[in-house]
């Protein structure tokens, strides 16, 4: 650090020993938006010289020396600076368009959003060409984990701010888009319509979403003309994109050699004094027990299949969005349409959306405004049968490529789960989904700050999904349909109808500012599905129902659910000359889906701020630009629960020819209360050097109570489960922010930013006596799973397993033999798991917290460099420290040349090499597997170049000349590179599929 | 003006923020609730329909047999054993069958909310004002269900928790004495006998001839330290049945086992299923030989060979076996030929090696040949069958020194039908039988007449013959020579002692650890 700031302090000093005329150069942002401000007036203080900025917010003239420059601008508040080349110069926006922000039920200015916050202006999304919002911010803001996890078209991307704060409900935060809150199905926002981004981490600053903030809150607002000539853009691009890496997956031979050393392992520990190349020579024989025929045939012949280029290809996605505003001192219009395809990775797999967004304001009376931001979308999907993929993958090598066969299979076994992934591309899956996101607001003002608004916002989806499984396929046969469909209809209609009354008024040096507001907001869903079975012919597909004929088999299932909220929110900021704000939040908010009596929850907070700097003894410290501090306490609350939690539930079932009344197994808990966190935040923001240099530091604990879950219950209760509020966790941690102008030359810029965050969490409280509850499932539903169990005082994303020793050496036999391994027997080569409490016996009581899955640290950090009209990005994320399990890299351990492996497998234990840390072969069972103890717990650390871009701004005159305000054309490559130890697909994305790379050329066009 | 216009609005706000009280109650719109259900007669009456499904549904496929593994009769077949070490501990009996084998987990649960759910209408109907007929007939069917499962649950498990609303508070969730469950068991099954009609429409209802005759087996199977083992009240009550002539053995043993001959004058009660998902079984599933699956996954006798039979259970007596000459009852019971339309299938070497031996017959569904899966397979299942009756009425007399007796019925009836209604001399059993000789052979008869049934482990435990039988006649058992006495019973399963607050580490029933 230290070179740099050095380094910066020397750009500086040069710059001030200028003498007479010199040049005065810079350029103009706003500083919501990170955008140039084009036409902004700079004059000499005191003098006539004057000029203004190009279309590229830049400036350039001759100045007497030690001249002071004023900038001034309509809409934004002017500044003074002393001249100097280079400058970089920030306007804050004075008109209150530009400088609210709509959060439910009102707008307020951004600057009262005190507490955490985190913004991500136009620019920076501009940056990235993606279609999903998550994707624009992932690696750009502290405290923000930005994980996706679906490669598939349209896949989902996961969002955590500050870590896990609920336990299982709700954990993700919620988007409020132009003050509609959404929870799902953001994939329908098209990122070019959007102008910011805010990630409201802190208590205070989500306390106007009291109700549903506990996990975040992200803003968005869209696009809203500018006052001036109208524009036209266009933004495209086409990306070209592959898989990135797929597991050294052992080939046919390697496949075949670990079977026979398997099957030999197995046989001469059963047989001690038996020939093993006998046996060998036996498994190679026209009687094998180990090998089909045909497989020996491929093994011979020297082939190997991979089943998974069948169905995978490189696929093409394209996106085009086109944008007209213009904007005046009455109103403003904003209209987009947008189109976007994606093929998928595996074949027949695709994406599409067109949407477009209307976004008018309008006065009608001086007193009165208008307005509506209203987004309509239609997605229409291709979707490929979800088992297909691990399937292809795991395809025995050794198996030549068939699309005849119905099942794939191993020594000549069929196995009826595993549907050849060829012909399962003939599953007709489609899907649709119209949706309708519209905002409307009427607001009066009634005496000069005084303004009374209503608004009524509805988010309408109506999805669809389709299916249909041909005669011929296994997935048919198997169950004996015939070919069968299915149709899914479901619908939303979300409203939400909000009022408030805001007033603002300055005496002196005292601003205040109030918000009242009530708001009103309902969720009302209802779908239904056709199963039918029995075709005639699989030509019409899903498509002519009535003309199944296995009428017994037809399933019907609908349902109809509704839930509802009413808040009420007081809002009060105070602030004294610019140097000290206080904010003030109450909200008071009752949920249908608690029982009577406990169906409210209040959610006060309190921030405070001190911007240090306006102070009178620091105007003379010109290092330093920005000092505040800021702490803000408050509480949020979670109720994203199952509907009727608090009541159990029975339903009809037709069966056997009649109706019965069966529970849904799970038991109501009338005595459910909101979960609530408890949030204290402390903050620093500093900016140095002419603000060259910004800090930003947060420090968080976060106290959640009465955590909501659904948790397993001894069945002598009756029921299953229950959703109850199980216990509290504590979580703290921090966020860091920096960002730096490096180099600031009339030819070559350098800006870099960097953020880190960590968070540590420890569950200090759980229900009754017990310390610990556990999540069991596996194929029972009754096995203690791994992950997901709850310890007291331990972190809340465990691993929780047997531990793993070392593998066993001849040397262990002797101490080995005198440990009660429940019905195992440990041989050399073996999984030995440590005796934890040294009882000789290998029990529940061995098993222990392995290690937690949470990464120690995260972020990001990006570099820009700007060399005349050339600009290079690069955009990283990192993730430091974290422990995962990969199921796949375990099943891929197996030992068996049974199913798949991984190339680890031919370092394997043998007698000849005896340090490996790789289990020997065997077949058959009776030995600790991989999966059993904590062996192959991989570590999740990762680096990743996320994006890489390479950009051309065309030169003004260019521009000039073509009639054009803006014309940029830039190259990407998304996911170039990753650095990890991780054996699985991805760290990040799991092991559903392997992560993705893309190639995208773009193009953004202004007229 | 505008200020008119805006304080209308605001008028209207006030007006309605305090009427929206309402606004945030949403009641279920395709539920009952709890209260709702047990409220009217109306209700209660499917809820207890649904819990005889329940109660059936523990009878299907994998689950459904998960006791008679580890027995004398039948035993896993061998790819089952080499490819999943806990279900295999069943028939081991080895350090997988521990308070963490699944297999019996997901029994135990599968149980208790049907258990639970029979006490809560046993309670609502005691505060029940309606029809007080049908509302004792209600009683007579909530009265069984539990006694069934808690007699099945006790049977393998010991002492259990006793679920009784009335009494939660002194009960709790804790195990119970066996005292004190059989008492419950014996007073549930009185009710059950006193309110359940002689014969039901609706076969899936209990009667009061099952009532009755579970209500025999109790007196029989109740082990000796819970007090209720008694041979007279169980010879009474069999005679009770038996005099009433309501139910008689069908002529043709193979009409058993015949779909099309369902709910016959022998069948006292039967779960009832049928060839559509959810009414199928996926019995034969389990039962078929995977050698048939491989040539076609329609043939009706196809499968994955969980559960096939013992060698003794397949044998001739002069192989060392069970079976006797001309009894019709061998090839009714059990598949020795694998010929599907004309193919023989061929043990692929790669399989487990028992797959084309015999295999268990009595579940083939003929009706699913060539049209469906094996997996809908779905022929009703036996719960209790006359001939049943007859065996332990004629146990009962020997126990009740009337071996004479005993010996003639067994020939006459069912001894008598397994040779086609003409039992050759040499077939009798001799009147002179001692009653020690009786004991052996009558364990014999019933796993003639009766195996794959479901009723082996009891008579297994109940006569103390678990240990030596099952380790000489079960092949994993034999391997692995771990059978114990304390394996009569079963250990409760982790999750419980995890989850029940009245059940800790040191409940579980004695020689298993808490694995």
């Amino acid at each position: 650090m230290a070179p740099l700031l050095m380094f910066l302090a020397l750009i500086q000093g040069s710059q001030l020993s200028a003498q007479e005329l010199v040049t005065a150069s810079g350029k103009v942002t706003g500083k919501d938006d990170g955008m140039s401000i084009p036409g902004v007036s700079v004059k000499v203080k005191g003098a006539t010289t004057a000029t203004s900025t190009d279309p590229d917010g830049k400036f350039s003239f001759k100045v007497p020396t030690g001249a002071i420059l004023v900038f001034s601008s309509l809409g934004y508040g002017s500044t003074e600076r002393p001249a100097a080349a280079g400058m970089n110069i920030v306007l804050v926006a004075t008109t209150s368009e530009l400088q609210e922000v709509t959060v439910v039920g009102a707008t307020i200015k951004k600057g009262d959003l005190t507490g955490s916050v985190s913004s991500v202006g136009e620019k920076v999304i501009k940056e990235m060409p993606v279609t999903n919002i998550n994707q624009a911010i992932q690696g750009r803001v502290a405290g923000v984990l930005v994980q996706s996890n679906d490669p598939r078209p349209g896949g989902a991307v996961s969002i955590k701010v500050r870590g896990n704060n609920s336990i299982q409900y709700g954990s993700n935060p919620i988007y409020v888009v132009d003050g509609l809150v959404i929870e799902e199905a953001l994939n329908t926002i098209n990122p070019d319509d959007i102008s910011s981004i805010d990630i409201l981490k802190d208590a205070s600053a989500t306390a106007i979403y009291g109700s549903r903030g506990a996990n975040g809150v992200v803003l968005i607002t869209t696009k809203r003309a500018k006052n001036g000539d109208g524009k036209i853009e266009y933004n495209g691009w086409y990306g070209v994109q592959s898989f990135n890496k797929n597991i050294p997956y052992l080939n046919a031979q390697q496949i075949a050699d670990l079977r026979i050393d398997a099957y030999a392992n197995k046989y001469m520990d059963d047989n001690p004094t038996a020939d093993r190349q006998t046996y060998i020579n036996s498994l190679l024989g026209t009687n094998s027990v180990a090998f089909s025929q045909d497989e020996l045939g491929v093994y011979r012949s020297g082939q190997s299949y991979n089943w998974l280029d069948e169905i995978t290809r490189t696929a093409i996605q394209q996106n085009h969005t086109a944008t007209f505003s213009k904007g005046g001192p009455d109103g403003a219009v904003y209209v987009s349409f947008n189109y976007t395809d994606q093929m998928g990775l595996l074949k027949t797999s695709n994406y599409k959306r067109y949407g477009g967004q209307i976004n008018l304001d309008q006065k009608i009376k001086p007193w009165l405004k208008i307005g509506t931001n209203t987004n309509f979308s239609r997605t229409e999907e291709s979707y490929i049968d979800g088992g297909v993929f691990g399937i292809a993958a795991n395809a025995n090598p050794l198996l030549p490529i068939n699309d005849q066969i119905t099942y794939l299979s191993w020594k000549g076994i069929q196995s009826t789960d595993l549907y050849n992934p060829i012909r399962s591309l003939n599953i007709d899956g489609k899907g649709n989904l119209n949706r309708l996101l519209t905002n409307n607001y009427v607001v009066a003002t009634l005496i000069p700050g005084l303004n009374v608004r209503s608004s009524i916002a509805l988010d309408v989806r109506n999805q669809n999904y389709y299916n249909y499984i041909p005669k011929s396929l296994g997935q048919s046969l198997r169950n004996s349909t015939n070919g069968s469909a299915t149709q899914k209809k479901e619908s939303w209609v979300n409203w939400q109808w909000d009022n408030s009354i805001s007033y603002d008024k300055t005496i002196g040096k005292n601003s205040f500012s109030g918000i009242l507001s009530f708001g009103l907001s309902q969720n009302n869903y209802n779908y239904n599905q056709v199963n039918a079975s029995g075709f005639a012919t699989d030509d019409f597909s899903y498509k002519y129902l009535g003309g199944a004929y296995l009428k017994d088999q037809f399933q019907l299932s609908s349902d109809f659910v509704t839930n509802s909220l009413i808040s009420y929110v007081a809002r009060f900021n105070y602030s004294y000359d610019n140097k000290y704000f206080a904010t003030l939040t109450g909200r008071y908010d009752g949920s249908s889906k608690f029982g009577n009596g406990n169906k409210w929850g209040l959610f006060p907070s309190l921030s405070l701020a001190w911007n240090v700097a306006n102070e009178d003894f620091f105007k003379n410290i010109k290092a330093i630009n920005v000092l505040k501090i800021r702490a803000g306490y408050g509480i949020a609350g979670n109720q994203k629960i199952d509907d009727f939690a608090y009541r159990s539930l029975y339903r009809p079932v037709f069966t056997n020819g009649s109706v019965t009344y069966v529970s849904d197994g799970r038991l109501g808990n009338p005595n459910l209360v909101w979960e609530k966190q408890k949030q204290l935040n402390l903050g620093l923001d500093i900016a140095i050097l002419n603000n060259r240099l910004t800090f930003n530091a947060d420090y968080f604990l976060i106290h959640n109570n009465d955590l909501l879950m659904r948790r397993t219950l001894s069945t002598t209760s009756g029921f299953n489960n229950t959703i109850a509020n199980v216990g509290s966790l504590l979580n703290q941690g921090f966020d860091f922010n920096i960002n730096g102008v490096i180099l600031n030359g009339k030819d070559l810029k350098w800006n870099m930013g960097a953020n880190i965050s960590a968070y540590k969490s420890k569950i200090t409280k759980l229900y009754g006596n017990v310390d610990a509850i556990y999540n069991y499932g596996g194929f029972t539903g009754v096995e203690i799973q791994r992950e997901g169990n709850f310890f007291l005082n331990q972190p809340l994303n465990s691993i929780y397993t047997y531990k793993f020793e070392k593998i066993a050496q001849q040397s262990d036999m002797v101490r080995v033999q005198g440990i009660d391994y429940g019905g195992r027997t440990i041989r050399p080569g073996d999984i030995v798991p440590v005796d934890v409490n040294g009882d000789k016996k290998i029990d529940d009581a061995d098993r222990i917290v392995v290690g937690k899955k949470d990464p120690k640290f995260y972020g990001g950090f990006f570099t820009d460099v700007t060399y005349k009209n050339l600009t290079l990005n690069a955009v990283f994320n990192y993730s430091y420290g974290g422990k995962a399990i990969s199921g796949l890299y375990e099943g891929l351990l197996n030992g068996t040349g049974e199913y798949s492996g991984h190339e680890d497998e031919l370092n394997r234990w043998t007698p000849a090499n005896t340090e490996s840390n790789i289990p020997r072969a065997y077949t058959g069972s009776g030995r600790y597997s991989v999966g059993e103890t904590d062996y192959a717990v991989q570590n999740s650390s990762y680096l990743r170049m996320s994006a890489l871009t390479l950009a051309y701004n065309f030169t003004q005159d260019f521009m000039k000349k073509a009639k054009l305000s803006n014309l940029r054309v830039y190259v990407t490559g998304r996911n170039l590179l990753t650095v990890t130890k991780y054996k699985g697909y991805d760290p990040e994305g799991g092991d559903g599929y392997p992560t993705s790379k893309m190639f995208v050329f773009g193009i953004n066009i202004g007229l | 003006m505008k200020r008119k216009y805006s304080l209308i609005m605001l008028a209207l706000l006030v007006i309605l923020s305090g009427s929206c009280k309402k606004f945030i109650i949403e009641e279920p719109q395709t539920a009952l609730t709890e209260e709702q259900v047990f409220k009217s007669l109306d209700n209660i009456e499917p809820l207890v329909l649904g819990l005889y499904t329940s109660w059936r549904n523990t009878k299907k496929d994998r689950g459904g047999f998960v006791f008679t593994l580890g027995t004398d009769e039948a035993q896993q077949g061998a790819y089952q054993v080499r490819t999943d070490d806990r279900q295999a501990g069943l028939d081991r009996y080895n350090g997988f069958l521990t308070a963490s084998n699944t297999a019996l987990a997901e029994q135990w649960n599968s149980r208790w909310p049907v258990i639970s759910a029979a006490a809560k209408v046993i309670y609502a109907l005691s505060l029940n004002t309606e029809d007080p007929e049908r509302k004792n007939r209600i009683l007579g069917d909530a009265s069984f269900i539990r006694a069934a499962l808690n007699f099945e649950m006790s049977q393998y498990w010991g002492e259990i928790p006793l679920i009784d609303q009335a009494k939660f508070a002194e009960y709790g969730t804790k195990r119970q004495p066996l005292t004190l469950v059989y008492s419950n068991i014996v007073s549930d099954l009185e009710n059950a006998v006193k309110y359940l009609p002689a014969s039901q429409t609706d076969k899936r209802k209990a009667t009061r001839g099952v009532a009755l005759a579970l209500l025999g087996k109790v007196y029989m199977y109740a082990p000796v330290s819970s007090g209720v083992r008694d041979f007279v009240k169980a010879r009474d009550t069999f005679k009770q049945i038996v005099d009433a002539g309501t139910y008689q053995l069908v002529d043709n043993y193979a009409d058993l086992w015949n779909p099309a001959k369902p709910n016959s004058s022998e069948s006292i009660y039967e779960f009832q299923f049928n060839n559509v998902y959810p009414d199928n079984n996926q019995t034969q599933w389990q039962m078929g030989s995977r050698s048939l699956a491989e040539i076609d996954q329609y043939a009706y006798f196809g499968g994955y060979d969980l559960m096939v039979p013992t060698q003794y259970c397949y044998k001739d007596a002069t192989a060392g076996g069970l079976w006797e000459a001309g009894d019709v009852r061998k090839s009714e019971s059990i598949r020795y030929d694998f010929t599907y339309k004309g193919n023989i299938p061929v043990l692929n070497p790669a399989f487990g090696g028992d797959e084309l031996d015999p295999h268990v017959k009595k579940y083939e569904d003929i009706r699913t040949d060539g049209s469906l899966s094996f997996w809908l397979s779905g022929k009703n299942i036996f719960y209790l069958r006359y001939s049943d009756v007859l065996l332990c009425y004629a146990e009962a007399l020997n126990e009740t020194g009337a071996t004479a007796q005993a010996v003639d019925l067994v020939n006459t009836t069912v001894r008598r039908r397994a040779w086609n209604n003409n039992l050759p001399d040499d077939k009798k059993w001799s009147a002179a039988m001692s009653q020690q000789d009786f004991r052996t052979a009558i364990m014999d008869e019933r796993m003639r007449e009766l195996c794959f049934e479901g009723w082996r482990r009891m008579d297994l435990i109940r006569t103390g013959k678990l240990v030596d039988l099952v380790k000489t006649r079960n092949k994993w058992t034999k391997e692995s020579g771990s059978v114990q006495p304390f394996h009569n019973r079963y250990p409760i399963p982790l999750q419980e002692i995890k989850q029940n607050d009245d059940i800790s580490e040191a409940d579980q029933n004695p020689g298993y650890s808490n694995n």
